[in-house]
């Protein structure tokens, strides 16, 4: 038998295609930032002359200026603390718990088909619409937002996972059972990494619903949070609260999705080779 | 001796039972050890149903299959491993982990199923390709890591469909001559389905003829390409060769096509 070889392209090509594609981002990426600069410069401007309303919307410094003034108080420590714990343990909850149980519905079909409508009804309410009964049932403390957070994730995650699992080649389950693979080894040999990618695809998607969760629930009762912190700076009119607020929701979200991202290239080292 | 495998009276239809299509009608036939016998037919006969039965994996309406006179008909026997055009390799494996997976289900310890892999890898001059995985492997590459994954589980008849179908015509014909180099080495009896009577002449001691609809055996050749050589060139060029080819051809080129 002969050994095949392979025969990767010319290396000069290679790193000729390398630089052009590097020049390429890196104009994109100096284009992105010189829009965002001059858009607070302007802003910044703007509102020094008076053309852009100080009460409606602030000033890059003023939001700067309340960052740092929360910063030395401890508030903003305080308030992004709560509002991590809140998403976090929410999610393990709602969007752990549901691809756990996702791609457990594989094991019976029955189960699946007898809970999909259910599945489908729990899935169409809305979380603003059950977030003041979850206080009323778990009180003001941590465990409500913990509930809400993952009520906010827990279908998105079980329902991918769950159709990543079916997605699963039947000839590759035939497979398992011409070696006499029983289900349990055919779940977690076969089933569980084949729908890996899916699963991930939910636990992404969930980030932004459980951020979403949290602040919600922060709107319906809370002493502590972001969510808490834009809803006191809205009531007093104090535009730069809020928008820091809503700077540091983006900055969170931004930290979470990041932290998915290098779970998933670890998980789907496979994929990039 | 019992036959390496016999099937008698295999019948099955798609559909309800009455009414429904009739795929194979009264299949029988055997399979002696150490043979290489080859199904042939045209496309839609039920050789892939057939393969189905075979392996256990679906059950026939009527008709039994008997691995060593053990009658496993609809269920699954360790005695039988298959190969498939599709690898069927997992893409989250390495190809090391995907030669142990047979081994691993059995509850074979990872190391030494690991040691044997090692081995057998060697042995197809694949060493050094252990930690990648089957994305970073050539189609063929990929074909041999599956025939590996079937051969360390050390099966008696290994049952093949349309294994190589996929693969240009050097490269199936290097393949052909290790998968005859391998399996007349360790002693393995195979069942062989294809469309390419080319492909079952230059492999097979024996050739089952099937026709469609609905799917039946029409004829049984044995094959003498007069040398013991596994090389598929040197088969493909027996003076024997042509005869062998016509005579299929003629059985298959009056059968009805399928649609
Ligand atoms: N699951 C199924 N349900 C209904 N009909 C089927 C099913 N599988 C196959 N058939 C039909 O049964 C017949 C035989 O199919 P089969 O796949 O066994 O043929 P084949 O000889 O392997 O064909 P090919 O050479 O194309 O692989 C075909 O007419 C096909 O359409
Ligand atoms: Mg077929």
């Amino acid at each position: 038998m002969t050994r095949q070889t392979e025969t990767p392209a010319s290396p000069v090509a290679a790193s000729r295609r390398i630089s052009a594609e590097s020049r390429r981002k890196a104009l994109l990426i100096s284009l992105q930032l010189g829009l965002v600069i001059a858009a607070l410069l302007a802003w910044e401007f703007g509102a020094r002359s008076g053309a852009i309303s100080r009460f409606l919307f602030a000033s890059p410094l003023m939001i700067w200026d309340v960052l740092v003034q929360r910063s030395g108080t401890g508030e903003l420590l305080r308030d992004v603390r709560a509002t991590s714990v809140e998403t976090l343990l929410g999610y393990a909850l709602g969007a752990i718990g549901g691809s756990v149980l996702g791609l457990g519905l594989w094991y019976s079909r029955f189960v699946s088909d007898f809970a999909a409508p259910f599945i489908a009804a729990v899935g169409s309410i809305p979380v603003l619409a059950v977030a003041p009964m979850t206080i009323i049932w778990f009180g003001t403390g941590l465990t409500a937002k913990v509930v809400i957070v993952a009520f906010s994730c827990v279908v998105v995650s079980l329902t991918t996972s769950y159709r990543g699992a079916m997605r699963t080649d039947p000839d590759f389950i035939n497979l398992m059972r011409s070696f006499n693979a029983g289900r349990s080894a055919i779940f977690f040999k076969l089933i569980v990494p084949a729908a890996m990618p899916w699963v991930l695809q939910g636990l992404k998607l969930n980030v932004g619903f459980a951020l979403i969760g949290a602040i919600v629930a922060e709107y319906i009762s809370s002493d502590a949070g972001v969510g808490h912190m834009i809803l006191l700076g809205s009531s007093n009119f104090s535009m730069n609260i809020v928008l820091a607020g809503i700077l540091l929701v983006m900055v969170m979200m931004l930290v979470f999705n990041f932290c998915i991202g290098l779970l998933e290239r670890a998980i789907l080292r496979w994929e990039r080779k | 001796m019992a036959h390496a495998l016999e099937a008698v009276g295999i019948t099955k239809s798609y559909g309800a039972s009455p009414g429904g299509v009739a795929v194979l009608r009264d299949l029988s036939f055997h399979i002696n050890r150490n043979e290489f016998v080859s199904f042939v037919g045209p496309s839609g006969c039920g050789k892939s149903t057939l393969f189905n039965i075979i392996t256990g994996l679906m059950p026939p309406d009527m008709g039994r299959i008997l691995i060593d006179g053990e009658d496993t008909t609809g269920r699954v026997s360790p005695r039988l491993g298959y190969v498939l055009q599709k690898d069927l390799l997992f893409p989250w494996r390495t190809v090391l982990d995907n030669v142990i997976l047979g081994l691993e289900i059995r509850g074979i310890p990872r190391r030494e199923a690991r040691e044997r892999a090692h081995e057998v890898l060697k042995s197809y001059h694949m060493d050094g390709y252990e930690a990648k995985f089957p994305g970073q492997l050539s189609g063929g590459m990929r074909q041999r890591v599956a025939l590996m994954r079937t051969m360390i589980t050390d099966p008696e008849i290994i049952l093949m469909d349309e294994s190589y179908k996929a693969l240009d015509y050097p490269l199936k014909i290097a393949l052909e001559s290790e998968l005859l180099d391998v399996v007349k080495k360790a002693g393995k009896t195979v069942i062989f389905i294809t469309h390419d009577i080319e492909e079952a002449v230059t492999l097979s001691d024996r050739v089952y003829v099937m026709k469609a609809r609905p799917g039946e055996i029409i004829h049984e050749i044995d094959i003498d390409l007069g040398t013991d050589s596994p090389s598929i060139p040197e088969r493909r060029m027996s003076p024997h060769f042509n005869t062998y080819y016509e005579m299929i051809w003629k059985k298959i080129g009056i059968a009805p096509m399928a649609a």
